[in-house]
């Protein structure tokens, strides 16, 4: 009787091959099979997997916790295309938020409450800021990443970090009402909406800001 | 999906993937690190509906082995499947059958294989990745998969005896 090949074994033990046909008969070659299925086994047993070292995530980040420096990565990303834009911005106080923009996305914390819930999210803000935050359901592209207690003018606001691909996104949210934003390279997005002013900073296209500002 | 929601769940496949090639805690930290910043970066690059895990994980091997680490690993190995493509199977069964593999001898076995045959063998054992995957993520044709792992576990059994 002819027997399996070594790989014929390998393939089967690995759930490659579906044609068992000759096992049924051939008590060597399925017995080699088992073997094969066993030292696989033992492999996985022999073999530690790891987790990746829980230091590395925000501490406010639980199941749905997203690494502080992929954040930053994002930042990586644009951050040089806000420098451009800095450098050619006319002196608006309002461009300080491009700076935070800018700055928050660099940093290693970008958010302090790490969550794409928003029911996680909303009530994190309350007590921190003098308004209740309307964090809103995002759908697809759109992704809350979480959120942060800002100063700007002495005065709290409301920072929510949302992500739509490799791009972020920053949306400010305060009381005082704000003028628009000159700004080159960067896109930004000043509305007012039942009392809050929300200002959105991204490298991404208008339309973009546009279809996320619907969701407020 | 954005490429967080489809990155962060390998992070620790990914980790422990690292691991097993550096042997290093820190260094494998810094290579899913750098993983994960020049995946975000080719992001658009990639072609959704294609294998995101297998493109992950080539980049974290492509990485590896252009690091000093990853370039004292590499091994030339002969591992034309043409070779090895009808090897006989083992004939004494009982030998193979009852013995007790001893765990810290079998992981030494495991490390000491050298690393072309030491990755398929883990991927394909622990990962469960399917040999399509691991052809995928190590640019090698699948027969080349079949005879690493192959050849990866007549080296432990040699090992083991």
């Amino acid at each position: 009787m002819n027997h399996l090949s070594a790989e014929d074994v390998a393939r089967i033990a690995d759930g490659e091959s579906q044609d068992d046909s000759h096992l049924r008969e051939c008590a060597i070659c399925a017995s080699a099979v088992l073997s094969e299925i066993r030292l696989k086994r033992a492999v996985r047993e022999a073999m530690p997997r790891y987790e990746f070292p829980r230091t590395r995530f925000s501490p406010s980040g639980r199941a749905k916790a997203r690494p502080t420096w992929l954040v930053a990565a994002a930042a990586a990303a644009v951050i040089a295309i806000v420098g451009i834009a800095l450098f050619y911005m006319r002196g608006n106080s309002a461009n300080e938020l491009v700076d935070m923009h800018a700055t928050l996305l660099a940093s290693p914390n970008a958010v302090d409450v790490l969550s794409t819930d928003k029911h996680t999210v909303k009530p994190w803000f309350e007590g921190r800021v003098p308004f209740a935050v309307p964090v809103p359901e995002l759908q697809p592209p759109f992704h809350l990443v979480g959120g942060r207690v800002v100063y700007w003018h002495q005065q709290p606001g409301a920072y929510l970090l949302i992500a739509k691909g490799a791009h972020r996104i920053s949306v400010f949210i305060f009381r005082d009402e704000l003028r628009a934003i000159p700004a080159r390279d960067v896109t930004t997005e000043v509305w007012r909406e039942n009392g809050l002013t929300f200002v959105a900073i991204a490298d991404v296209p208008r339309q973009d800001l546009d279809a996320l500002r619907r969701f407020f | 999906m954005t490429f967080e929601e489809m990155a962060v769940p390998l992070l620790s496949p990914l980790y422990t993937y690292a691991r097993w090639l550096t042997s290093d805690a820190h260094e494998a930290e810094d290579l899913v690190q750098e993983t994960y910043l020049k995946g975000l970066r080719g992001f658009k690059s990639f072609t959704p509906g294609t294998n995101f895990r297998a493109w992950m994980y080539r980049i974290l091997r492509n990485t590896f082995l252009t690091s000093r680490s990853g370039l004292k690993a590499q091994m030339s190995i002969d591992d034309d499947p043409d070779r090895f493509e009808r090897l006989p199977v083992e004939t004494t069964p009982e030998s193979l059958l009852f013995v007790r593999y001893d765990v810290e001898r079998l992981r030494a076995a495991i490390n000491a294989l050298p690393l072309p045959f030491r990755e398929a063998l883990l991927l394909v054992d622990i990962e469960e990745m399917p040999y399509r995957d691991v052809a995928e993520t190590l640019a090698i044709p699948i027969g080349t998969v079949t005879s690493r792992v192959m050849r990866a576990r007549k080296k432990l059994r040699e090992a083991m005896q």
